[in-house]
């Protein structure tokens, strides 16, 4: 390693300096775990208790201990099952199409050329749209008589198209899984990109020189070492998806009938329209707990290198 | 190991590698450009609808069928946004939300992921409970922050978070931090350590080697956990729309009340705003493309 | 669609206009008052408005209730009142007119937090958990008396209307509307908005000569005006058979909680004779026969309406009446007023379009009478406000006769006539050709009206036949989804508690229109204006 310029060696350590050497690991960590401990353990003290007492706007101030009475009240409505299964595939779907779409996006646009930085800014605009509205302008799209997605269909397909496309199934789950990905795309697109261009290219002359063909540098080169990057973005998407509701919000208000309804959505009714605050809080831990797991399995091949190292 | 001095050569290079790292799709560049084009189209179309629905005048909105190029554009959907739908307010809270919100989010995150990658603090724990942060879903902790940010800020500090811009900073920030760490921790565990430990046996000392080595050197990881930080506080709603009544009221929150507005909708004005909002988007979009770009074409981290 | 009757609107016009050559002269002098009135109104509806308000809330001759008020209310000078309002023409009230003339009357500031309507709800509730005090006068709607009434988020305000000699307010009111503020005997606020129902059709239409024979032709009888439901039907569809896709025969917005499918049932299953529960055993009796025939009525009305209907909300309903797209509909008062173009000279309604039909709407009650009484605002005080009969006076001032006119004929309001003042105000009958008759309409309409259910869960009951209703449209099966929302109901009394329930909804049949046998006319209490 070439020396470095002397000055900055030769500096004699001050107390404090030392002091915070010795104690940096903790200095670094503990503004942000402060900060979460901070506006989280009040909020998460509260939800356990609520989760086990009544607390229901119409059923008055009292909230007398109930046990596990909020957690089956939303076992026996069909609608909470209903939303869980729901949400499951929903979001399996949705992150499952804007991995592979982000992926394929990421390859294609890693080479350089002409226009590729004007693509790239539009293709990073969605993100800045809160899915609120993405959700109320796909509903403008599809909504008859003054949406646009039935025009569209008529000039594709001969003949009528009859198809309301914001009600009949499976459209609106076609539109729904649409909206989100294309919000959610370029999300998997900038972080596999980013990812993509942290592998050094001195592995792919290897590959290169060792005779490899081109999948198969993908599957041992690039594949491996972004994995971590991937399993990182599918965590993330996952749970966010899991927990879809602004699109379900302003698109179809869970309907028809409650065909459309996500377990946010449940919840969010639940406890902010009725304000069954006991039953809704219930609803969120269990779901909580239920993402945990999920989670846990996907970070575990991610933490498992670290015990390894 | 390579040489961190050496990167012009690596660059001249760089053309042969990308053809080898891009080379599975040499046969296909039709096919890349294709899809590319189809992606595009995807992504442009919605975006145009908001765009024309937004100059759109009113008898153009409500005609069936649809009209595509609106004969007499009109700016009016701009002003009411702006001026009548609480836009400017909008915009301003924020911007000024969302930039502060990723400064911190990104300081702290990267600090404590740096600690936790390179020393293990806390263990897998300790990670893990970072991650947890986002896994709970808003409904459960919005009533007892809503609580917090009213009744009990004032009793214990005796000023109200509630409605206030700090205090959606706040909060988005404990949002953020799980991504932001998550980010940044991937990002120093594909780091090899050698190259801090080099400085530190120059005699640096660690808080030296992490300013002058190991920052640097993640700067797109810094960048994409920004970038999303970002995103993050601009998009959020459910939140701002409790906790904000009139003064903190957030873009989100003004759009969905034009979209919910008096059991209808102004879409054109909605439309206006969004298209407001996009320019800071479409500008940091540009930034943030460019900083990747250069590290595309400058080679990526050695080692 | 047949091609035997091509619209014509010129020839609509026609026979309309020669329906009136023996009053010929009489429609001129009027028509011409009319123009005059409304070349007029513009200044006059604001600036002459906020005079005369203020005359009435200090001159010696004014109206005693606003001058109470502010009387009363200036010990409170350079206070700051927190209120909250519907966002959007609503809270504009309070913006431009209310607020701003209060303060000058009184030195009291008010401050309006506004919020979607369905969120007004969500605040007051979460704002009386934090109990913080940023809320003091609230708009709220009947149907959450009981709740909030019964967990004292607001206060009865029988002993400040006693304080302050205000009796006389609340009999000026419609005998309907009188008894929505009361709730176990006490007055919980202020009614403030008049919103009955009522049947806006379009004279032209019905008085089209080649219309009139074709329907004779089949039906045998003359075409009118639908008095029941079933005729409804019939004419909708005979309407969007002959002249759709130009003209549907109705079209109400049917998106989910935009306005919200409950209120087209409420209305119509107690027309027909349905009931919501049996008063003992408090199980939920919308799936019966009379359910199916009322869902199976709604049904038929969305073949007659434009396609979309399922998703259309309220107000895009309204862009299709104002373009002319349809025939009938029923709505809240308003449409009267935005049919003849008042609300949109305010650039706060430049959501609406213009209306291509001034002058071509005629009013009518409800088919099968009994109207929806939908939604509607009190004015009420909170129970943890710090500034408690600050806000009561000025609920009182603002709801006074004489400022009430006031604010029920800003342009840009959304409030609607509910006092006997108003029905017979010369003022108000002069804003358009037809006013008048506007006027007794929604008076009559109110005679004949029924509630929203108005208990304890309303909000889940309301929901739950929303949804319902809208999985009928998109085609699941009539009895099916009914029985699957009866289910829901009675889940939701299970939950609130049977016995609770049974007495709340008892409470709720003591009032005038729970049924369709209980209206303020068959108890007698009449209006007739």
């Amino acid at each position: 390693m070439a020396s470095r310029a002397e000055p900055m060696t030769r500096r004699r350590p001050s107390a404090v300096s030392s002091w915070m050497d010795r104690h940096v690991r903790w200095l670094l960590v503990t503004p942000a775990a402060l900060m979460v401990v901070a506006l989280t353990i009040f909020p998460l003290c509260f939800a356990v208790w609520v989760a086990f007492v009544q607390y229901d706007f119409s059923l008055g101030d009292e909230h007398p201990w109930v046990g596990l009475d909020n957690f089956v009240e939303n076992w026996k409505d069909p609608v909470w099952r209903a939303s869980l299964w729901r949400t499951a595939w929903f979001s399996v779907t949705m992150v499952a199409i804007e991995l592979g779409l982000g992926l394929l996006l990421a390859l294609a646009m890693l080479r350089p050329f002409r226009g590729r930085r004007v693509l790239m800014t539009f293709f990073v605009v969605p993100l800045f749209i809160s899915p609120v509205v993405v959700g109320g302008f796909f509903d403008l799209f599809v909504r008859r008589p003054y949406g646009v997605a039935n025009q569209l269909a008529s000039w594709v397909w001969p003949g009528d198209v009859t198809i309301d496309f914001s009600q009949d199934s499976p459209w609106v789950y076609i539109v729904l899984i649409m909206a989100d990905v294309w919000q959610w795309t370029p999300f998997m697109f900038v972080i596999l990109l980013a990812g993509l261009a942290a592998i050094p290219d001195t592995l792919y002359e290897a590959a290169d020189l060792d005779g490899a063909k081109p999948r198969q540098a993908f599957s041992f080169v690039t594949l491996p070492l972004l994995m971590p990057i991937i399993l990182i973005a599918v965590t993330f998407r996952l749970i966010d998806a899991a927990k879809l509701f602004d699109i379900i919000f302003s698109l179809t208000r869970g309907g028809p009938g409650t065909d459309t309804y996500t377990t946010s959505y449940y919840l969010y009714q639940q406890g902010f329209e009725f304000f069954h605050l006991g039953q809704g809080t219930a609803g969120a831990w269990m779901f909580l707990i239920m993402l945990t797991f999920i989670s846990f399995w996907l970070v575990r091949r991610l933490l498992k290198p670290v015990e390894e190292a | 190991m390579t040489d961190i001095t050496a990167e012009r050569p690596r660059a001249e290079q760089r053309g042969k590698s990308a053809a080898v790292r891009g080379g599975r799709f040499r046969v296909g560049g039709l096919l890349r450009f294709v899809f590319i084009a189809i992606y595009t189209a995807f992504l442009l179309l919605p975006l145009y609808w908001m765009a024309v629905t937004s100059i759109k005048s009113q008898e153009d909105q409500l005609s069936d069928p649809p009209v595509w190029f609106p004969g007499d554009p009109t700016s009016i959907n701009y002003a009411e946004a702006l001026n009548r739908y609480n836009g400017w307010k909008g915009l301003e809270n924020s911007l000024v939300v969302a930039f502060v919100t990723t400064i911190l989010a990104v300081a702290f995150g990267t600090a404590a992921a740096y600690s936790m990658a390179r020393f293990r603090t806390g263990g897998k724990h300790l990670a893990f409970w970072f991650l947890s942060q986002r896994m709970m879903p808003p409904i459960a902790i919005i009533i007892p922050v809503f609580l917090l940010y009213s009744r009990y800020s004032e009793e214990w500090f005796g000023f109200g978070l509630i409605d206030t811009r700090i205090g959606l900073i706040l909060l988005y920030t404990v949002f953020a931090l799980p991504f932001t760490v998550w980010m940044m921790y991937a990002y120093f565990r594909q780091m090899p350590p050698e190259l801090e430990e080099a400085a530190l046996v120059d005699g640096c000392s660690r808080v030296q080697a992490l300013r002058k080595v190991a920052w640097p050197l993640a700067a797109p990881g810094i960048i994409s956990a920004a970038a999303f930080a970002f995103i993050l506080s601009w998009t959020e709603f459910l939140f701002a729309q409790v906790l904000a009544r009139n003064e903190a009221v957030t873009a989100p929150v003004a759009l969905a009340g034009m979209i919910t507005f008096f059991q209808g909708n102004l879409y054109g004005q909605a439309s206006a705003l969004t298209m407001v909002t996009l320019i800071p988007a479409v500008i940091l979009g540009a930034l943030f493309q460019r900083h990747l770009v250069r590290g595309l074409t400058l080679g990526a981290v050695q080692g | 669609m047949s091609d035997d009757v091509h619209f014509d609107p010129d020839q609509s016009h026609d026979d309309y206009m020669s329906g009136l050559r023996m009053a010929r002269r009489d429609f001129l002098v009027k028509s011409g008052l009319a123009a005059a009135a409304l070349a007029a109104a513009p200044t006059w509806l604001k600036t002459e408005q906020a005079a005369a308000a203020i005359r009435a809330s200090t001159a010696p001759g004014g109206d005693p209730i606003a001058r109470g008020a502010v009387a009363a209310a200036k010990q409170y000078k350079g206070l700051t009142l927190g209120r909250i309002n519907e966002a959007g023409p609503q809270a504009l009230d309070d913006k431009n007119f209310s607020g701003p003339l209060w303060e000058k009357l009184t030195g009291i500031k008010n401050k309006v937090t506004e919020a979607p309507f369905a969120q007004i709800r969500t605040k007051v509730i979460a704002e009386d958990l934090a109990k913080s005090g940023a809320l003091d006068s609230i708009e709220m709607s009947p149907a959450w008396l009981p709740d909030f009434a019964d967990q004292g988020v607001i206060i009865p305000i029988d002993n400040l209307i006693r304080k302050y000699r205000a009796q006389s307010t609340l009999t000026d009111l419609h005998p309907l509307y009188r008894a929505l503020g009361r709730y176990k005997g006490k007055t919980w606020g202020f009614f403030d908005d008049g919103d009955v129902w009522a049947l806006y059709y379009r004279k032209d239409i019905f008085a089209n000569r080649q219309l009139r024979s074709a329907y004779r032709a089949k039906f045998k009888s003359d075409l009118r005006v639908p008095r029941t439901w079933d005729e409804f039907n019939q004419v909708a569809q005979f309407i969007t058979d002959q002249m759709g896709p130009t003209v549907y025969g109705t079209g109400m917005g049917r998106a989910l909680g935009n306005p919200g499918n409950q209120f087209y049932f409420f209305q119509q299953f107690r027309s027909n004779g349905g009931r919501f529960f049996n008063p003992q055993t408090m199980k939920a009796e919308i799936n019966n026969a009379i359910g199916v025939k009322t869902m199976n009525q709604i049904l038929a009305q969305n073949k007659a309406s434009p396609p979309g209907v399922e998703k259309l909300d309220f107000v895009s309903g309204w862009g299709l009446w104002l373009q002319g797209k349809t025939a009938m509909i029923m709505a809240w008062p308003p449409t009267g007023r935005i049919s003849e173009n008042i609300a949109q000279r305010d650039k706060a309604f430049a959501f609406l379009p213009k209306s291509k039909i001034v002058g071509k709407v005629g009013y009518a009650r409800v088919p099968g009478r009994n109207g929806e009484h939908a939604g509607s605002f009190i004015k009420a005080v909170m129970a943890t406000s710090k500034n408690q009969e600050a806000a009561y006076l000025f609920n009182q001032w603002a709801n006074s006769p004489s400022i009430s006119l006031q604010r029920v004929m800003l342009p840009y309001t959304l409030r609607d006539p509910y006092r006997l003042s108003h029905y017979r105000s010369p003022q108000y009958k002069r804003l358009w050709k037809g006013a008048d008759e506007y006027l007794a309409t929604l008076a009559e309409a109110a005679n004949d009206a029924v509630l929203d259910l108005t208990m304890s869960g309303a909000g889940d009951y309301a929901n739950a036949l929303d949804r319902a209703m809208t999985s009928m449209y998109a085609g699941k099966d009539v009895q099916g989804a009914l029985d699957e929302a009866a289910r829901e109901w009675d889940s939701i009394t299970d939950k609130l508690g049977v016995a609770k329930q049974r007495l709340s909804y008892a409470n709720f049949l003591t009032y005038p229109g729970a049924t369709g046998k209980n209206t303020v006319r068959k108890r007698g209490q009449a209006v007739s204006v």
